[in-house]
């Protein structure tokens, strides 16, 4: 019997199925088929893909539901099979005995690969917003701002601790990939995105305990070594405790955080805020801080296995500073970049001051940190780098800000050679570059003009050209490798080659952002979590990779009204020199409640169920060739909001026709139908009226069975149900429809029945032939034949609360 | 060539064994029922009948495949004659009622008996609106039944996907007119998951004379339109050229670029390949197919990639909708043509149209999806140099193309 006539029987003559979950019922004839060359049992007659749902195959679809007859709409599940000219659809044909399926191979991943784009390039809709692709750490950008322009920033703080811990240092600091990207900059300005977490950040850090993303899991009498307790060390050791593991954390310095406390100068990060922030993570149970310890030095990684570690992570960051390699640099008056900072960070005297003529030179944070620094120290700064403006690693905002605050720019000019005066640093001498083809990074290449030296007179030069790991201890340690490049070399799970052992931050990647450290951090509590529970670290790379991998689908702007974006406070520029003070002053919570209402909200709300994302990834589908042409190549279809619980977007309609089948066979009230005529079919009600004017019952089985955000359920925001026992009729509508369960046959349900029908409480047969009652007939009644009981207005169940 | 249709004119060819189609009798074939239906079905075979609705499969086995499937399904077993013509180009089901009358209604008696139905419907074309009364008023006189078979007539719903066999199916079921997936056939499972033979009016009109005289089944009706002298349906000998067809009809009005074999979905053969035969297999060795049998010779002042791109525009408008890789791969190729001939193509075009096609054959539902690549593959063989103009060259060999886009299918970039 084929499947398609199987649905044509009475219920009772119908094949039993098992759900692929389950197992084959005894009794039940079973064949042979091979899938992918693997023998698998399966009920002839069944549909090929729940065999190999069964058998444990993940065959992908769009289009399939249990409940429902078979659709072969989608064309994701075909498969091939041996005597058949082409792919066939396994959620549709009937397994045969000796069947030979192959649901896996290039061919048919290509052919599937390109279904999916097929249907993504008409699915004119938002998938994951661009500001979160573009985070390192992926917050949920819009998720935050949504609940910061609701007030409920506790909330929004958490949200953005679930892969962020530190969100007011990382609101100073961070360079903002995200805003570059923010399609509000289509409309005018970007958000302020990282300022409005940076607020959130300042709010809850005044509470007695932080909130945490979740609550820490019991201890599981693992223990962690981190190594650095800067950016990438105290994410790592923030999640980490938070999965229940003990954490101690070792830093060569005495205090916490880093180069963030001990590079980033006072006026761009108050290290009071900052201890502040970090502190919660002391505040979570079985963590502590060691400070003063170096590895190397005081200890080796073979030291904190023997102390009782189970794993250990190196987030030790990049301190040694790039030499310029050119004559003149052992000179009294050429300072190192990262003590210098150091040194002012801890009040230690340096050898910049009042009047001193400063060249510094780079392009990057650090060359800018130590620019502003020597500025406020009262000296002359001349910033001097080798390409242009456009070019530089630093934020566009730090330049600016310095060019106010008087620090002068110089570019293209590289240094050839320190002057000698004296015995000690008099100068400083250029050579004038031009930009050549683009390098590896995609800048493009200074290239030197002959005879276009130049010199610079100058008390101090500070070299900021970046940094390298200092990985000295590397000399006794085995089995831990590093490359050319002096960064740890791990595998994609972060791991070292020694098991156990994991790097992560600059120390790992070379000196990258702050933000790219949290976002290591993270990756490594991740995967030293589950390197302590026993999994194949290979397999975690592959996962990390796969959890790690974002789609970028289709892009879209709708019209909004034109909102500037609010202000950071700023201390004046004249105010700047001579004091360390902080310049971002903060938003208040008008101003972060007003910038975050200004996110578009570009983001799906179906992003993590929705089915066609996680095929797109699995497909490695993250963008497609159909984008940017003319408008009637997609389709822009109104949204329906108007039904109080289903929510429809035809834009993100993919026309599997679960709906239209679920509504139609298995809730009865047949609201969908595909409407329109070739490509411009469409899955809809009759005339596209609002869905309330239809037979809806409000069940949401077609939300639930949508494989994408193209039906949702409304969110609600429930407290409790109140029932109207007055005018409740006990019909047991809402507990036959309820998609979720929600409501079930409870003793009050009991009660109504008897309450209904009868004088006793009816029995389970009973109850079925009072339910199949039709208004048309007598009511079935034993000894009560002839009237039916007066109606009497049941005391219903006590009112919540009464 | 899809606006209109072509008119009913010119006569049939003689010289062959068999009765043509055109000037057959309905009132041969005799009293069947006292043949034997495993009789009725060998004679089939002998005649050598393939179905003419495109495919070309052998009526016999479809019969036999039917009868075969009753007694397992336990249900009434049904005949449905597909005359509803989905080629507008291709009147030929509308002309051969039209001319014979009950012919095809013999002969859906006929299949019934072998199959052993009590019941056969004749679906037609709401366009064919006199054929159909004509044929109303002759059911009338003999009271719908002819030979013990309750024969009626029922009217799809327009449109060039109501000739899909499953989506005739479906619309006999009251249902919006879209493919099913097959297998299950109809021949097992058709309509009201009857086993249903469905054969198209050309196929049945066949059977009187072959069941009364043993007749081979050796003649097609053809419809040639475009640049010929006489359009019209014709009906020719299975095996004629292209050629000699388009001579038929009056010959080429001037010098023919290509010949359109097959209807929409049919391949473009160029013009020096008049040669080919039109037959079942030669056609579809040649990368066509022989469809709705319209031959549509395209004269010289025409562009290819236009045509190509207005055949997957008609496509992308007429598709059933159900699979991704009709509705929205039709619509996606008719872009990237357009984009070709509006001076926006690149090189790597061919190879992605190419790997378009491939898709849409192997992943279609039904033959809509998997012929309609041929367009692309006939033209991208025969006229390659005329889409290298389009797309390197950017012009229009035949000066003919304007530009109707401004913008091409691109990969997304973040801004």
């Amino acid at each position: 019997m084929s499947i398609l006539e199987r649905y044509t029987q009475p219920a009772e003559q119908q094949i039993p199925t098992v759900s692929h979950q389950g197992e084959i019922p005894s009794g039940q004839p079973t064949c042979t088929i091979r899938i992918d060359g693997q023998e698998v049992t399966a009920i002839p007659g069944e549909a090929i893909l729940r065999a190999a749902q069964r058998a444990g195959f993940t065959v992908p679809t769009l289009c399939d539901d249990e409940k429902l007859a078979p659709a072969a709409a989608c064309r994701m599940c075909l498969v091939e099979i041996e005597g058949y000219d082409r792919p066939m659809p396994s959620c549709h044909l009937p397994v045969q005995a000796g069947m030979v399926i192959t649901q896996a191979s290039d061919s048919l991943f290509k052919l599937r690969r390109q279904n999916l784009e097929y249907i993504l390039s008409d699915h004119n809709a938002y998938c994951m917003p661009p500001c979160q692709i573009s985070c390192p750490t992926h917050i949920d950008i819009p998720g935050y701002l949504e609940l910061m322009a609701k007030g409920q920033h506790v909330e929004a703080a958490r949200l953005v601790k679930e892969v962020l811990p530190f969100p007011y240092m990382l609101g100073l600091v961070c360079p903002k990939p995200c805003q570059e990207v923010c399609r509000r900059g289509l409309v005018e300005e970007e958000i302020a995105i990282c300022q409005c977490h940076g607020y959130t950040g300042e709010l809850v850090m005044e509470m007695d305990k932080a909130p945490t993303p979740f609550p820490q899991e019991p201890a599981t009498g693992k223990r962690i070594a981190v190594v650095g307790a800067g950016p990438a060390g105290m994410t790592c050791a923030y999640y980490a405790a938070l999965k229940g593991h003990a954490v101690t954390v070792f830093d060569m310095m005495q205090k916490q955080g880093g180069i963030c406390r001990y590079g980033i100068p006072e006026y761009r990060l108050p290290k009071v805020k900052l201890d502040k922030e970090l502190n919660s993570v002391w505040q979570l149970r079985d963590t502590e801080f060691k400070g003063g310890m170096m590895l190397g030095r005081d200890f080796s990684i073979e030291d904190l296995f023997t102390q009782g570690y189970d794993a250990v992570f190196l987030g030790i960051g990049a301190w040694r500073s790039n030499e310029l390699r050119i004559p003149g640099e052992d000179l009294p008056g050429v300072i190192e970049a990262i003590s210098y900072l150091r040194q002012n960070a801890e009040g230690d005297p340096v050898p910049v001051g009042a009047g001193m003529r400063v060249v510094v030179v780079g392009g990057g944070f650090t060359t800018f940190d130590c620019a502003r620094t020597s500025r406020r120290l009262g000296a002359n700064v001349t910033v001097v780098y080798r390409r242009s403006r456009k070019e530089m690693g630093a934020h566009y905002s730090e330049v600016d800000d310095a060019e106010h605050e008087g620090i002068k720019l110089e570019f293209y000019a590289s240094p050839v050679r320190i002057v000698d005066k004296d015995g000690r640093v008099g100068g400083i001498e250029f050579q004038r570059m031009a930009l050549g083809e683009p390098d590896a990074s995609g800048r493009r290449r200074p290239v030197p003009i002959e005879g276009s030296n130049f010199t610079i007179d100058c008390d101090v030069v500070i070299p900021a050209i970046g940094q390298l790991p200092v990985l000295d201890f590397f000399d006794r340690e085995q089995a831990v490798r590093k490359t050319k490049r002096e960064t740890i070399i791990t595998n994609g799970a972060l791991m070292t080659d020694r098991p156990g052992v994991f790097a992560g931050g600059d120390a790992q990647m070379g000196t990258r952002t702050v933000i790219e450290c949290v976002a290591q951090g993270k990756l490594a509590a991740k995967a030293i979590d589950r390197y302590l529970a026993g999994h194949d670290m290979a397999k975690v790379a592959q996962e990390i990779a796969e959890e790690e991998k974002v789609p970028e689908l289709i892009d879209i702007v709708p019209y909004k009204p034109e909102e500037p974006q609010v202000r950071m406070p700023m201390l004046p520029f004249t105010e700047r020199v001579q004091s360390f003070q902080v310049i971002e002053n903060g938003y208040d919570k008008a101003g972060a409640e007003k910038e975050a209402a200004r996110c578009l909200q570009c983001v799906c709300p179906d992003v993590g169920r929705c089915h066609l994302q996680r095929l797109s990834l699995e497909h490695g589908l993250t963008d497609n060739r159909f984008h940017r042409a003319e408008p009637v190549d997609y389709h822009d279809y109104e949204y329906d909001f108007s039904h109080d619980f289903i929510l429809r977007d035809l834009n993100k309609c993919i026309n599997c026709t679960q709906c239209v089948r679920i509504c139609r066979d298995v809730i009865g009230a047949n609201c969908y139908g595909l409407m329109g005529g070739g490509y411009d079919s469409i899955v809809t009600t009759p005339w596209n009226v609002s869905l309330s004017y239809t037979d809806c019952v409000s069940c949401g089985a077609c939300a639930e069975t949508c494989p994408t955000g193209a039906l949702m359920m409304r969110e609600r925001d429930l407290q409790t149900y109140e029932l109207d026992v007055v005018r409740c009729i006990y019909c047991g509508d809402c507990v036959e429809v309820c998609p979720h369960g929600a409501l079930g046959e409870t003793p009050n349900f009991e009660l109504s029945t008897y309450q209904r029908f009868g004088t006793t409480v009816l029995a389970k047969e009973e109850l079925a032939v009072a339910r199949s009652w039709k208004p048309s007939e007598r009511i079935p009644l034993d000894g009560h034949e002839d009237m039916r009981p007066p109606e009497i207005r049941p005391p219903g169940p006590p009112r919540w609360g009464a | 060539m899809i606006e209109g249709r072509g008119t009913a004119t010119g006569d049939p060819l003689p010289a062959s064994a068999a009765t043509r189609l055109l000037a057959a009798s309905a009132a041969e074939g005799g009293d069947v029922r006292s043949i034997a239906p495993d009789e009725l079905i060998a004679r089939v075979e002998r005649s050598g009948l393939r179905g003419r609705g495109g495919a070309g499969y052998p009526l016999a086995k479809k019969l036999a495949a039917v009868r075969a499937a009753v007694p397992a399904s336990g249900r009434e077993p049904l005949v449905v004659v597909n005359a509803y013509d989905a080629d507008p180009d291709s009147p030929l089901s509308q002309t051969l009622i039209e001319r014979t009358l009950l012919l095809v209604a013999k002969g859906a008696m006929i299949a019934a008996v072998a199959v052993g139905a009590r019941e056969a419907i004749i679906y037609m074309h709401p366009r064919a609106e006199a054929a159909r009364r004509a044929l109303e008023k002759e059911l009338g006189m003999i009271e719908g039944s002819l030979g013990g078979v309750l024969i009626s007539i029922a009217v799809g719903p327009g449109g060039f996907m109501g000739g899909e066999e499953s989506a005739l199916m479906n619309l006999l079921e009251s249902k919006r007119a879209m493919a099913r997936q097959r297998p299950p056939y109809p021949a097992e499972n058709g309509v009201q998951a009857r086993p249903t033979l469905i054969a198209s009016a050309e196929t049945v009109a066949w059977l009187p004379q072959i069941v009364a005289r043993g007749a081979r089944a050796d003649a097609k009706l053809v419809s040639v339109t475009g640049a010929v002298a006489r359009p019209g349906v014709y009906e020719v000998p299975l095996g004629t050229t292209l050629g000699g067809i388009v001579d038929e009809a009056g010959g080429a009005t001037g010098e023919l670029k290509g010949l359109h074999v097959g209807g929409p979905t049919g391949g473009i053969l160029a013009a020096v390949r008049a040669d080919v035969k039109l037959d079942f297999d030669t056609l579809k060795a040649a990368g066509t197919h022989m469809g709705s049998a319209q031959v549509r010779a395209i004269p010289a002042g025409v562009c290819i990639v236009n045509e190509a791109a207005r055949l997957f525009a008609y496509l992308a408008k007429e598709n059933c909708a159900i699979c991704v890789p009709c509705r929205v791969g039709t619509k996606r190729v008719q872009g990237i043509l357009e984009s070709a001939y509006s001076g926006l193509g690149r090189e790597s075009d061919l190879a992605w149209l190419d790997e378009l096609g491939t898709h849409m054959e192997r992943f279609s539902l039904c033959g809509f999806g998997i012929t309609a690549p041929s367009i692309l593959r006939t033209t991208m063989r025969e006229f390659a140099d005329e889409y290298r103009a389009h797309i390197v060259e950017r012009r229009c060999p035949t000066n003919t193309c304007s530009p109707v886009r401004s913008r091409r299918y691109e990969t997304m970039t973040q801004p």
